[in-house]
């Protein structure tokens, strides 16, 4: 979708974009020649179907963001599936393991909606090797191990 | 004033750059694939996840290397099937390595991940009208996972498609024209009849339907050594009028089913008429590659049997 400012003849720039409030969103866009503003206010169904992409959507948005990288999207808040959420409660393992930022970077090449239960999986598994962190090496011996 | 096409980018929503930088990824990622190969049939319980498994089984043992993505996201069955219920999704530095069965079959199904208890469930805006986003927001998650795995250098990804004459549609249109369609029907005018759906439909596209598979062709008594009818005797069975190829028929075998209920590969029964045909229709499946391959995918390499695992 874009918007275009009659008067200027001029494409408009989003600006930003609010929290998501009851399934919608509140986007803002500007004329860069005029400098008017208005507001595209989502409903529910155009809300989920971008959503429903598998893209974001907000300024600053840039190349690897769909990927998993960090954004301003709204749409993580509105997805506790995915990242940004909870992660897989019903699979909640006694013990806290960590993460090393190492091994935090290579799980973000897992897809979103799948990252939770791969997480948990993943932690069962560094408990089993007698290991109270995943790191990189601990990513390195499951692939091994499983003979991937 | 200006129209759509006149105006470069969006504004800064990126949302159609982003759609593009994931058809670039899953095309990266399937760059060393040499044959895409969909099995669907328009119709349930035919015995596509089956045919798949045991299928790939058959071209493993030639020495192909082969993987298999469960696209059935809602009823998926090849985890279980293939013995990789419950595997790991391991990340490495790029792209996330694929669970592989005892006989070397790297598999993706989403029963690796979800208990056969829960059923698969995304999250929403639009709470109760999942009939208008659903099939968009599958979709989306298949690209994700034709991106970021390591598929790697394959002779052959099957997909095991979900049934529905429309979905196989669907999906021929997301995985593009590289992908051919191999359909698998029973001996019922039934099952035919959507098969023939799926084949009419089908043919709309640009997409290579092979042929089809006429699965539980009868099925394989133990006691008697010989194969017998299970829906119609053959002289009942009117010819399929199917206007595509037989690849071959598969008898039902109750071993087997067996079998695949504990994730035993196919290789581990001894020698059997279903083995048979399944090895039949793995040669004709690979003689239907080849003599339909667009000019382009002949150039480099063939399939020949007995080539060694990449590991």
């Amino acid at each position: 979708m874009k918007f275009l400012c009659v008067p200027c003849d001029s494409p408009m720039k989003l600006q930003t974009v609010a929290p998501p409030e009851g399934g919608s969103l509140s986007v803002v866009y500007s004329c860069p020649e005029c400098g008017y503003e208005m507001a595209m206010l989502t409903n529910a169904y155009e809300t989920q179907l971008v959503q429903s992409l598998g893209v974001r959507i907000g300024p600053g948005t840039s190349e690897g963001a769909s990927s998993g990288a960090s954004s301003k999207c709204p749409f993580p808040a509105m997805m506790p599936a995915t990242e940004g959420a909870p992660e897989s409660p019903r699979d909640a393992e006694p013990g806290p393991v960590r993460w090393t930022s190492g091994a935090e970077a290579r799980l973000a090449n897992i897809p979103a909606f799948v990252r939770p239960m791969a997480r948990t999986g993943i932690e069962r598994f560094a408990r089993e090797q007698g290991a109270q962190e995943v790191d990189e090496r601990i990513l390195d011996q499951a692939r091994e191990f499983f003979g991937m | 004033m200006k129209g759509y096409h006149d105006i470069v980018g969006d504004g800064g929503s990126r949302i159609l750059e982003q759609v593009a930088e994931q058809r670039t990824r899953i095309i990266d990622g399937l760059a060393g694939v040499r044959h895409l190969v969909a099995v669907g049939s328009g119709k349930g319980g035919v015995g596509k996840s089956t045919l798949t498994l045991h299928l790939a089984g058959a071209l493993r043992a030639r020495g192909l290397r082969i993987a298999i993505l469960d696209a059935d996201f809602n009823g998926p069955t090849q985890a279980r099937m293939a013995g990789v219920q419950g595997a790991l999704l391991v990340p490495g530095s790029h792209k996330v390595a694929l669970p592989r069965t005892r006989n070397g079959i790297a598999v993706f199904s989403m029963g690796s991940l979800i208990p056969e208890s829960e059923a698969l469930d995304f999250e929403s805006a639009a709470h109760g009208e999942s009939h208008t986003w659903r099939a968009t927001r599958e979709f989306a998650l298949l690209g994700e996972i034709l991106g970021s795995f390591e598929w790697g250098e394959l002779d052959l990804l099957m997909f095991d498609l979900p049934p529905g004459a429309e979905r196989t549609v669907q999906y021929a249109d997301f995985l593009g024209p590289r992908t051919a369609f191999l359909l698998v029907t029973i001996p019922s005018e039934v099952a035919r009849g959507v098969v023939a759906r799926s084949v009419a439909a089908l043919s709309k596209g640009p997409n290579r339907v092979l042929g089809y598979v006429e699965n539980m062709s009868g099925y394989y008594c133990r006691d008697c050594n010989a194969i017998k009818p299970l829906f119609a005797s053959p002289e009942q069975v009117r010819p399929s009028g199917l206007e595509i190829p037989c690849l071959g028929t598969v008898p039902f075998d109750p071993e087997l089913a067996r079998h695949c209920d504990r994730g035993i590969p196919l290789a581990e029964l001894p020698d059997t008429p279903v083995g048979r045909g399944l090895d039949h229709v793995a040669q004709s499946l690979l003689d239907r590659l080849e003599s339909t391959a667009p000019a382009a995918a002949h150039s480099s390499r063939e399939l020949r049997p007995g080539r060694e695992h990449p590991r």
